[in-house]
């Protein structure tokens, strides 16, 4: 039986059933040379589970026609014995912009460009680029190629990284052969970002504005396959017949990792995300999304602490970050997330390899590595019957191996790309480091130091007691050697051999004079290799992953502080209801309720962890509710290109890991409502926030509140402070701003009726097409989303309250209304509230007649009155603010209180949650040492939700841990630095706040 | 006894008809005298019920008023102005006010001479005794006001004036009394829109030079009186070397702050920081060097993540606790009405309340070398002073309800009171 089999096997496979066929001619000579290749007694690693040993390997053309043990090798096969070598699967990079053009950017036109420079039937937009084929425009780049060859990559995914919607992503090799023999799959993947690369036009500016141009490309993609009567767009039709395969998306942080999940989640997609390596951030989060993940491994730079004033500037999040950063991996891997590893990112070949062998030193093992290198990829881009393994029928792709290659001492010898090989590094096992007597002319011995690394040895030579540096090169077989000139005598220069049997050097000599003769060189003693100095091995004290705060920042917690009954006893409660100003009273809290406000006796309290604050001589308030505020947005507050953005959502970018929110709450705020920016008449669709910090993004929203959009008038919309290119937008004067909310509801309503039409039609008429601009505005219409409008002069108030009148809605907020004194009876008769400044104005011609008595005013006429920051700063000191309407207008204090508490919570439509010290309100409260009006009042503790979230006690207690934490990491750079590893220098990092109209750096 | 009764409500309402500022008011000819307010010396001083003589626009008493008679026809005037406060008048330094009106129309703006080098660019010449701003920072006692150019890196000089004037010449108090300089950073900024790290640093290193350059020339240059080519801004400059004006440095970071100490001194000219965030990190230097700082700010976030949340609260204390002479200001132009709070913040984070006052009175006319004159109530000193309903640090009790620039009784109108006056009469309410 045995004999039969061999006698099959030794039969030549014939080439056509096997080989990729080309179409290219054939010239003379042709000269083709197919080979079977036996790779015989081998150590070969299939994939990260299987290892067979004394294994035998056969490829023939691309393809592996056999693996495994006692394989008869076919008589025609070239052998290679590969007797203590290994073989592994080669890596695949499926995050690549390998052999992809580079990207063309447009020039930018004079001014502002509102539409697309992409000529053709393409999408509106300049990023939507589904139609971009990556296959098309792939070309073989051999010095790139050699140079990620080299360190272990086989093939890669090439696409261009240019667009939000980037088209298609090809599969290819990376060998030297022609084009067609290197693509392997044509459309492999689709690909994505929130970055909008190249493109001019002007919209989107902010990351709200992309995520919204990214849902609305969905919902008409959808559409646009379902409807006959439509025109063509040939964006649309790719992206539709891109969406069965796999789908990566680029983001650049963890915060964006969650938002695109989220993104696709709407529609059904699950994204490969392509990560920024901070996904230990929020592991829980990154877990839960399901999504796989494409790692890059570049672990961020120390930093040069040398100059204590300069590393001043060092945060502790960055090097918190710069320690675990290496960790990601390992924590990822330990929290079962499926993950690959990309090069993407590393400044250079070199770069990557040394951070993969970082990362065996964190807890990955050499088999992990090579899984998340091969098998992961290949499945993720569903060609795992294709490539990622050692098996038959795959690509002949794979490593010659000495040693563990993810290990320091591990060396790729050979790299084969589909059956072609290329030679990586010499199989040299000839070490000629060592200290050896060299013996020259006339009987004199000197000694020779050979150090260094293996394949780069150093050579130095003795010469009386002077060392003396030899410039050494190694040609085949042969070594040169020459010496720098002693005292002016010139260069003697040494040619030889090397017996590595006897360890002998011998050889010809000239010296400087001219003369000829010979040398030989017998080493003395073996080289000791040094121990090691570089930063290439982490510390053996790895962080642990319960030491991580939320945020990372010095002011992040390791958890959340505990939710527990607390009892403020004999304390003065500003209730802001019909009881006023309770003195020596008691506030019971109990799951995340004011549950009894009055006289409470603790020993009746039958309450597991019931804590007893002491309240005597203190205040205790609702919390503070800032309606106007832009902390805790990422990506801009203003997507103020085009003059309606009612599509754009705040809600979709919330950063729940701005430091100013704990900031905030030191100051007693516990509920921000986030705005878009007054950049365009109609911006985005706000964000309510409970100061939840140290929870996530939708954590942090306050749960069934209504939605609000913004609105704005005056300079800011009609550009007036935006420079002289800023002159084509519609609108440019208070006349236009006008016309725009009424062309604005009345194409929503002419939508609306289009939609209550095909709804009767019972699909007689065509779908309607889904806008989510209009949408946003018929909720107006339909009173089920509020208006809080950016508005300072009385015309422009007087005219959104008629332009809502003929709409049959009303205005729920005029926020800054610094005229709104002008017009209080008008706002009184529409309804309309007020949330305005305490002082502010001259910042801008519109503001000249602001007056701080307005607060007042409006008070008195019957307006709900608010006082808000628009301001980081401000924020921190609401009560003050409020404290200004009894300096300007006499206000009562309990009133002036009521501006920053109970009225803006009215205004949010959420007093009956919080704003007042009620039974059955939320547990939102603040701990004060003083009247809380007073510039001299403290908190000392902010609740929210009952939970303890601010507690100035504790902060002096984080402070003084971020000087001890920070002065251990310093340390640890210090030492890092000593061993030699790169360091950047400290820089002073600039906070980017943001204020309505950010983007001309004018305030408000 | 009390004979008379000044209201300043009255003269308000009586302006209203014109809505415009004010008219300054004439020069004091009458006898004053203030009587049982709780009088805020300004050097650390309280006199619960005190006893202000004023005659010839100074202070010509301030004591203990328990049982004061004063003598029959020794004053014109007698105000009762028991259970108010009364503190020396406020100084704002480190301002734009009347240099600029409205932050977003360049036609309003006369702080920022184009240019690097400016030293000859006076802000008096351009301040504006008409701005509508400066009577409603008045209205919150502030009374004089040291108006300072911005820009470049020598941005011009500085001069003191008194906030009620028809002209400039008449608002001087001390003329062209310092040079404003933006010193180098050589601070590497991380930010989307900051440059390279190699361009800041090569961008710094070129200022550096430059400044070098213009101070040795400069210094040579003021030892000739009779120089054969006459350049306006090393005229300018003359007055730094022999210590007759004042270099206000404005920096923020630690390594800049040290950095300018070093510059100063080895041109021997009289520093004073301005912004000076990072101060608290270098404290034995300023200290040392004697250099006073100005606080632009104390409501303020703090500049690094890490940093304790009320750090900017604290600066003040945290200076003052180690021997630094310490002053506040605020952002300057409308704001500066928010100076006495800009103080009060101060306070319960470590400074006394009369610490506070003397950041925005006596130490910043001392700074500018004009206390024997203002800054405190004392004998002899100009009766630049105000008198509020309550604790003028604190918003919630701060109305000033008379105030006086050398005797003068001020009129507290301005536009925002008269647009007040005027929708309240409307809606017909109060």
């Amino acid at each position: 039986m045995k004999k039969i089999l061999t006698f099959l096997f030794t039969i030549i496979w014939p080439v056509s059933q096997l080989l990729a066929q080309s179409t290219q001619p054939l010239q003379p000579l042709s000269d083709t040379r197919v080979f079977t290749y036996a790779f015989t007694h081998a150590e070969i690693w299939q994939d990260d589970k299987t290892i067979l040993t004394d294994a035998t390997l056969i490829i023939k053309a691309n393809k592996i026609i056999a693996v495994g043990n006692n394989i008869p090798v076919p008589s025609d096969a070239i052998i290679y014995d590969l007797k203590g070598k290994r073989i592994i699967p080669s890596f695949i990079d499926i995050y690549s912009n390998y052999g992809q053009p580079e990207v063309k950017r447009n020039d930018r036109v004079r001014g502002p460009q509102y539409t697309t420079q992409t000529k053709g039937a393409y999408s509106w937009n300049q990023a939507i680029k589904a139609e971009y084929n990556s296959s098309a425009n792939f070309v073989i780049d051999e010095k790139k190629a050699s140079e990620i060859r080299n360190i272990g990559f086989g093939s890669v995914l090439s696409f261009q990284n240019d667009g939000i919607a980037r088209g298609s992503g090809a599969f290819v090799l990376l060998g030297k052969k022609d084009e067609g023999a290197q693509l392997i799959k044509d459309k492999a993947a689709a690909m994505y970002s929130f970055n909008k690369g190249s493109s001019t036009q002007e919209y989107p500016s902010s990351l709200m504005g992309t995520i919204a141009l990214l849902r609305q490309t969905y919902l008409d993609a959808t559409w646009y396959k379902t409807v006959k009567e439509r025109d063509n767009n040939l964006s649309l039709a790719s992206w539709n017949d891109l969406q069965l395969l796999p789908q990566i998306f680029e983001v650049n942080n963890y915060r964006t990792l969650l938002r695109a999940d989220r993104l696709g989640d709407e529609f059904g997609v699950q994204y490969i995300l392509k990560g920024a390596g901070d996904e230990y951030l929020r592991l829980n989060d990154v877990k839960s999304t399901g999504a796989s993940i494409i790692l890059p491994i570049n672990f961020p730079e120390g930093y040069d602490v040398s100059n204590p004033i300069d590393a001043a500037n060092v945060s502790l999040a960055d090097l918190r970050n710069w320690e675990y950063a290496p960790y990601n991996a390992y924590w990822l891997d330990s929290a079962n997330v499926n993950y690959c590893l990309t090069m993407s990112g590393c400044k250079d070949a070199k770069t990557f390899s040394k951070n993969l062998q970082r990362l065996t030193s964190t807890g990955l093992s050499s088999q992990k590595l090579l899984k998340a290198l091969t098998v992961t990829p290949a499945k993720l881009l569903k060609i795992d019957n294709q490539t990622g393994a050692v098996k038959k029928d795959m690509l002949a792709n794979f490593l010659i191996c000495k040693g563990d290659v993810f290990k320091k001492d591990g060396l790729i010898l050979e790299n084969w790309v589909g059956g072609e090989r290329y030679i990586v590094n010499e199989d040299d096992s000839i070490d000629i480091r060592g200290t050896y007597d060299l013996k020259a002319p006339e009987g004199k011995i000197f000694q020779m130091e050979i150090t260094g690394s293996k394949s780069q040895p150093d050579v130095s030579l003795k010469i009386d007691t002077v060392k003396v540096k030899v410039e050494f090169t190694k040609d085949i077989l042969q070594y040169t050697f020459r010496l720098e000139p002693i005292k002016g005598k010139g260069y003697a220069r040494l040619n030889g051999q090397f017996n590595n049997s006897t360890r002998e050097f011998t050889g010809q000599l000239q010296m400087s004079n001219g003369d000829w003769s010979t040398w030989s060189a017998k080493q003395t003693s073996s080289y000791v290799e040094p121990k090691d100095s570089s930063s290439n091995n982490l510390n053996v004290l790895a962080p642990s992953f319960s030491g991580l705060t939320y945020p990372l920042s010095g002011f992040g917690r390791t958890k959340i502080p505990d939710e527990h009954p607390v009892l403020i006893k004999n304390i003065t409660v500003w209730t802001n209801e019909r009881e006023g100003i309770l003195k020596n009273a008691d506030v019971l809290i109990f799951k995340g309720k004011i549950t009894k406000v009055g006289s409470i006796d603790e020993k009746m309290l039958k309450l597991l962890g019931l804590e007893v604050i002491d309240g005597t001589n203190k205040h205790l308030t609702a919390g503070m509710i800032d309606e106007h505020s832009h902390i805790a947005v990422e990506g801009d507050v203003n997507e103020g290109t085009e003059s309606i953005t009612a599509e754009v959502r705040i809600g979709d970018v919330i950063n729940p890991d701005d430091i100013n929110i704990y900031r905030q709450l030191a100051g007693g705020v516990t509920t921000s409502h986030l705005l878009h920016g007054s950049a365009n008449a109609i911006g985005g669709q706000t964000a309510l926030i409970k100061l939840r910090w140290g929870k996530n993004a939708e954590q942090m929203k306050f749960e069934g509140a209504d939605g609000f959009i913004k609105f704005a008038l005056g300079e800011n919309v009609k550009q007036s402070n935006w420079g002289d290119m800023n002159t084509i937008r519609y609108p440019q004067t208070r006349m236009g701003v006008e016309q725009v909310y009424i062309d604005g509801f009345t194409r929503a309503r002419e939508y609306q009726n289009r939609w209550t039409a095909y709804n009767k039609s019972g699909g007689k008429l065509q779908l309607p097409r889904k806008d989510l601009e209009l949408e946003a505005l018929s909720e107006i219409l339909n009173k089920k989303r509020f208006i809080t409008c950016h508005s300072y002069q009385q015309g422009e108030i007087n005219m959104l309250m008629h332009v809502a009148d003929s709409f049959n809605f009303r205005v729920n907020t005029f926020t800054h209304i610094l005229e709104g004194y002008k017009v209080a009876d008008k706002m009184k008769r529409h309804g309309v509230g007020a949330s305005t400044f305490s002082d502010w104005w001259a910042y801008k011609f519109e503001v000249m007649e602001a007056i701080p008595y307005n607060g007042r005013i409006l008070h008195d006429m019957g307006v709900v009155t608010a006082y808000n920051s628009d301001d980081a700063e401000m924020a921190r000191r609401l009560n003050q603010e409020a404290a200004k309407a009894i300096k300007y207008g006499n206000v009562s204090e309990e009133e002036a209180l009521k501006f920053v508490t109970l009225n803006p919570a009215i205004l949010l439509h959420i007093d009956n949650r919080v704003g007042s010290i009620k039974e059955g309100k939320d547990a939102d409260v603040v701990i004060w040492d003083n009247n809380p009006l007073s510039i001299y009042a403290k908190v000392q503790k902010t609740f929210v939700d009952g939970v303890c979230y601010y507690d100035a006690t504790e902060e002096e207690q984080m402070v003084e841990n971020i000087y001890k934490e920070k002065t251990r990491l310093m340390n640890k750079s210090l030492d890092e630095k000593g061993k030699g590893a790169n360091m950047g220098k400290p820089s002073y990092k600039m906070e980017e706040l943001n204020h309505c109209n950010n983007k001309e750096q004018l305030p408000h | 006894m009390i004979k008379n009764i000044c209201t300043t409500y009255l003269l308000f309402v009586s302006a209203i008809a014109f809505a415009q500022n004010p008219a300054p008011a004439d020069t004091a000819t009458k006898r004053i005298l203030l009587l049982g307010g709780i009088a805020h010396v300004g050097n650390g001083t309280v006199i619960e019920q005190s006893a202000i003589g004023i005659a010839q626009g100074k202070i010509t008493f301030i004591m203990d008023g328990k049982g004061f008679k004063p003598a029959r026809n020794a004053f014109d005037t007698i105000i009762d102005i028991y259970g108010k406060h009364v503190y020396p008048g406020l100084i704002a330094m480190n301002t734009v006010l009347g240099i600029n009106e409205i932050e977003a129309v360049r036609a309003t703006h006369d702080y920022d001479e184009v240019g690097n080098v400016n030293p000859s660019s006076r802000a008096i010449i351009a301040y504006n005794t008409d701005s509508k701003v400066t009577p409603t920072v008045r209205s919150n006692g502030v009374m004089m006001a040291q108006i300072a150019p911005v820009g470049g890196l020598i941005s011009g000089q500085s001069s003191v004036v008194e906030l009620d004037a028809w002209n400039y010449e008449d608002a001087v108090y001390k003329m062209d009394e310092g040079i404003w300089m933006n010193f180098p950073s050589t601070q590497i900024i991380k930010a989307s829109w900051a440059d390279t790290e190699e361009e800041q640093m090569k961008r710094s290193a070129k200022q550096m030079q430059d400044l070098t350059t213009l101070f040795e020339q400069a210094k040579v240059y003021s030892k000739n009186n009779k120089p054969e080519v006459v350049n306006q801004n090393l005229e300018a400059m003359r007055g730094l070397f022999n210590q007759t004006k004042t270099l206000y440095v404005r920096c923020n970071f630690a390594k800049d702050i040290l950095a300018a100490i070093k510059f100063c001194e080895l041109y021997n000219v009289r520093m004073v920081l301005c912004g000076g965030a990072d101060s608290w990190m270098v404290t034995e230097e300023l200290k040392s060097k004697h250099i006073p700082v100005i606080i632009e700010r104390t409501q303020n976030l703090p500049r690094r993540d890490d940093e304790d949340v009320n750090l900017p609260y604290k600066l003040p204390n945290i200076l003052m606790k180690k021997g630094v002479e310490v002053a506040i200001t605020d952002e300057g132009f409308w704001k500066d009405r928010n100076l006495p709070f800009q103080a009060g913040q101060a306070v319960a984070y470590g400074l006394t309340k009369e610490e506070a006052l003397q950041t925005i009175t006596l130490i910043p006319a001392r700074i500018l070398g004009i206390d024997k004159t203002v800054g405190t109530l004392e004998d002899g000193k100009d009766a630049t002073l105000i008198i509020s309903e309550g604790d003028i640090l604190d918003m919630k009790s701060s109305v000033v309800t008379h105030a006086y620039i050398r005797g003068k009784e001020i009129n507290l109108d301005d536009i925002q009171k008269q647009l007040y006056q005027k929708y309240l009469k409307k809606y017909k309410i109060d």
